[in-house]
């Protein structure tokens, strides 16, 4: 399973200045990654290439890992439903397992017969993920799908996602480097593009549940991280 | 809505009224030029019952005009969002032939269909198609790309999912602009009746002017305006309902 760019180029028209000149970035593993960068450096402009929602003019995106989902916080339910009406309508019959365990995990199990709109944006946020979660893919980018989710429950998550699905791969956006750092396997630090590479490397803590981080050792792989950024 | 519809009628065609009123008595003007107020209540008396079913001929032919139009507009609304030729198409023939003042073509639809029912039908759902299209294929050719997102990401956007997405978010928009296009439908009417028509209120409208009744136009007028101030009242309420049904 892996997700390669090779030598993307990537401007948005009318900008003076290129997102991305030769970036180059691989996952090849299934597990929890990360994509990590400061704000405007194009982590989800590279996760929209990724899905192919959008084309970049230059540079292959390689996947041998179909379906490709992106998720991102944005996104919204229609509301001429209940939540769990809708979430049951685009659950494939062989996961309807999974939408139970997956809304307790999300603290949801209460609110099923909400609508959308009536939910708190960290609820809306994990509703969404849920969604994702319980479709058919092989890769799943989410992207700062846990903004305004308490820290206790984003660690539960993120450690139950991990448990959950071994066999898939997860490409996780955020700005949080200490979550980034303790969960994520391969943590790909984004750079503006005026710095080459454009993309490093740094390997995260990649803890499951019962595990507890050194402390030193997470210092040093945030550090690692905030340096590479 | 249909209290406050009907409440602001009355409230301007009253202030309408005491303005042409005014006028007569500070100019010293006959009833022949204004009619003054008694001779305005006697022709009402005579006439109102005549003219109210008139009226209500003419809101049918309206509402039917205009309900043709609602059809053909959404289907064109539908086929024509997409960025495909033939929606490039529809939306470029939309605008330019919305620039054309279609009144202008009434009297060859008479000329083709004469005066009868079918050239009342005919103009009032063209007046009011134009502005209506324009509106569908604006909305229904703009993605809502928060929802519509997962569903593109899953695979399971199909044409029908898309137009309902459409639709659902922008139900406010789209039950003012039906409700605002029965004006259009009515005028597109009363203008086909006021042309060459032979029945209507706008046909009534038009012998009045004739003989130079001021008082009758006058009563014309009064029942034109409670009939489509009851008529865009029930649609709101309408609208306000499929809204709530859908949203509760």
């Amino acid at each position: 399973m892996q997700v390669k760019c090779r030598n993307i180029a990537f401007r948005y028209p009318g900008a003076e200045k290129a997102l991305f000149k030769e970036l180059n970035l691989e996952f090849i593993r299934p597990g929890l990654h990360a994509l990590f960068g400061t704000s405007g450096v194009g982590k989800s402009s590279l996760a929209r290439i990724i899905s192919g929602a959008v084309d970049a003019p230059a540079g292959v995106v390689a996947d041998d890992a179909q379906p490709l989902l992106y998720a991102h916080n944005l996104e919204r339910l229609p509301d001429w439903s209940a939540i769990g009406d809708q979430l049951s309508r685009v659950t494939p019959p062989h996961n309807r397992d999974k939408i139970e365990r997956l809304l307790d995990l999300c603290g949801l199990n209460g609110h099923t017969g909400q609508r959308f709109s009536r939910l708190s944006l960290g609820q809306q946020n994990r509703i969404n993920l849920v969604r994702y979660l319980v479709q058919d893919f092989q890769v799943l980018i989410f992207d700062e799908c846990l903004a305004n989710v308490d820290e206790l429950r984003r660690r539960n998550i993120l450690l139950h996602i991990k448990a959950m699905y071994p066999e898939k791969m997860f490409i996780y956006i955020s700005h949080h480097v200490i979550e980034v750092a303790t969960y994520c396997r391969d943590v790909w630090v984004l750079r503006d593009s005026s710095k080459l590479p454009q993309a490093v490397l740094t390997q995260g803590l990649d803890l499951f549940p019962d595990q507890q981080p050194a402390s030193t050792r997470l210092h040093q792989v945030m550090l690692e991280i905030m340096n590479a950024a | 809505m249909l209290h406050n519809r009907i409440f602001q009628f009355l409230l301007i065609y009253t202030l309408g009224l005491l303005l042409l009123l005014a006028v007569k008595y500070i100019f010293g003007l006959s009833d022949y030029v204004i009619p003054g107020f008694w001779l305005l209540w006697r022709t009402a008396g005579d006439v109102s019952v005549r003219y109210a079913v008139d009226g209500v001929n003419t809101l049918s032919v309206a509402i039917i005009g205009q309900m043709a139009s609602i059809l053909l507009a959404f289907f064109i609304g539908i086929v024509g969002r997409q960025a495909t030729w033939l929606g490039t198409i529809v939306k470029v023939a939309a605008y330019n032939v919305q620039a054309y003042p279609i009144v202008a073509i009434a009297p060859i639809i008479f000329i083709l269909l004469g005066d009868g029912f079918l050239s009342r039908l005919f103009i009032a759902a063209m007046i009011c198609y134009f502005p209506l299209l324009l509106s569908v294929v604006g909305i229904m050719s703009e993605p809502v790309t928060d929802i519509e997102h997962f569903y593109q990401q899953t695979g399971r956007m199909r044409w029908q999912l898309e137009v309902k997405i459409r639709a659902f978010e922008n139900l406010s928009k789209l039950t003012t602009v039906i409700a605002g296009s029965s004006t259009l439908a009515l005028a597109g009417t009363i203008v086909a009746e006021f042309i060459a028509a032979n029945a209507g209120i706008g046909y009534n409208i038009r012998i009045a002017l004739y003989q130079s009744d001021l008082a009758k136009i006058l009563v014309a007028l009064f029942m034109i305006g409670i009939t489509l101030s009851i008529y865009q009242g029930l649609l709101e309420i309408l609208g306000h309902s499929v809204r709530k049904a859908w949203t509760s």
